[in-house]
């Protein structure tokens, strides 16, 4: 270990993984919480992840997709300590997931859409948190931290044809979930199945 | 372009994935076309809901101070 200087490397290291890296923690946490399920494994996966890439700052090209880089980090340390620990290691085939669209049921009752205001944080949480994982990673990244389909198929090492199919497949699954939902709640009438 | 061919692009324009001559077409076929327009604007109000419901939770505080003190530490 070196002693820091007052302006020597360990300084300009340090001040540029915070200016570039740091500013992705609460998105690197968010993951880390659909990923692992919990707030102490997400706490634990997100230090490491972090320690990890100042570790090895110097392969990171300055300038380049931070963001996509810390998370595929991540999503490599969850696979390789957490995954056997947390709540839905399970992966599906997506040949069985019934297609189905919410709007087609809904385009006489509320096209609008104007029942999600009604669905609560929690609830939308809890329903992407029932995802099987594979899904549940696309749309966390795509819908909730904006990546794009390439950002996504890097992280994820798949090819961006995948990609596309998880996030239609992730996305029927968790609307038909909030949909569900909101019939049992008695938000919307629905169709009568 | 015809509806079908438009609404398989659905959302891969709505997550802004497509070369910008497809995105003309389609937003041409969508003004011509309430169906088509009515599904997408459901879609994207579903995308947009998603995302904000999602983004209000962070990382805590003391997750901040504690990767802070690991890092002056290496």
């Amino acid at each position: 270990m070196t002693t820091p200087t007052a302006s020597g490397p360990t300084d300009d290291k340090r001040a540029s993984f915070e200016r570039e890296a740091l500013v992705h923690l609460d998105s690197l946490y968010r993951v880390a919480l659909r990923l692992t399920g919990n707030p102490a494994d997400a706490d634990d996966l997100v230090q490491e992840t972090m320690l990890k890439a100042y570790r090895s700052w110097h392969q990171y090209q300055q300038g380049t997709n931070a963001k996509g880089w810390l998370l595929t980090i991540l999503r490599n340390a969850f696979i390789n300590e957490y995954r056997r620990r947390a709540r839905h290691p399970e992966t599906v085939d997506v040949d069985v997931v019934e297609p189905f669209s919410v709007f087609e049921d809904m385009q006489e009752e509320d096209p609008q859409g104007a029942f999600f205001d009604r669905i609560v944080d929690d609830q939308v949480l809890r329903a992407i948190d029932d995802l099987p994982e594979q899904f549940r990673e696309a749309v966390v990244l795509s819908d909730v931290e904006g990546l794009s389909y390439q950002e996504i198929a890097k992280v994820l090492d798949v090819p961006v044809g995948t990609v596309k199919s998880r996030l239609f497949r992730a996305r029927q699954m968790l609307q038909r979930k909030l949909y569900q939902y909101a019939v049992d709640q008695g938000y919307i009438k629905g169709s009568a199945a | 372009m015809n509806c079908r061919e438009c609404v398989e692009h659905l959302y891969d324009y709505l997550d802004k994935e497509l070369t910008p001559a497809v995105e003309r077409e389609i937003r041409a076929h969508l003004e011509d076309c309430p169906p088509c327009g009515e599904q997408f604007d459901f879609e994207a109000l579903f995308l947009k809901f998603v995302r904000a419901r999602c983004r209000a939770q962070g990382a805590p505080p003391e997750l901040r101070r504690r990767i802070l003190r690991e890092l002056l530490d290496e």
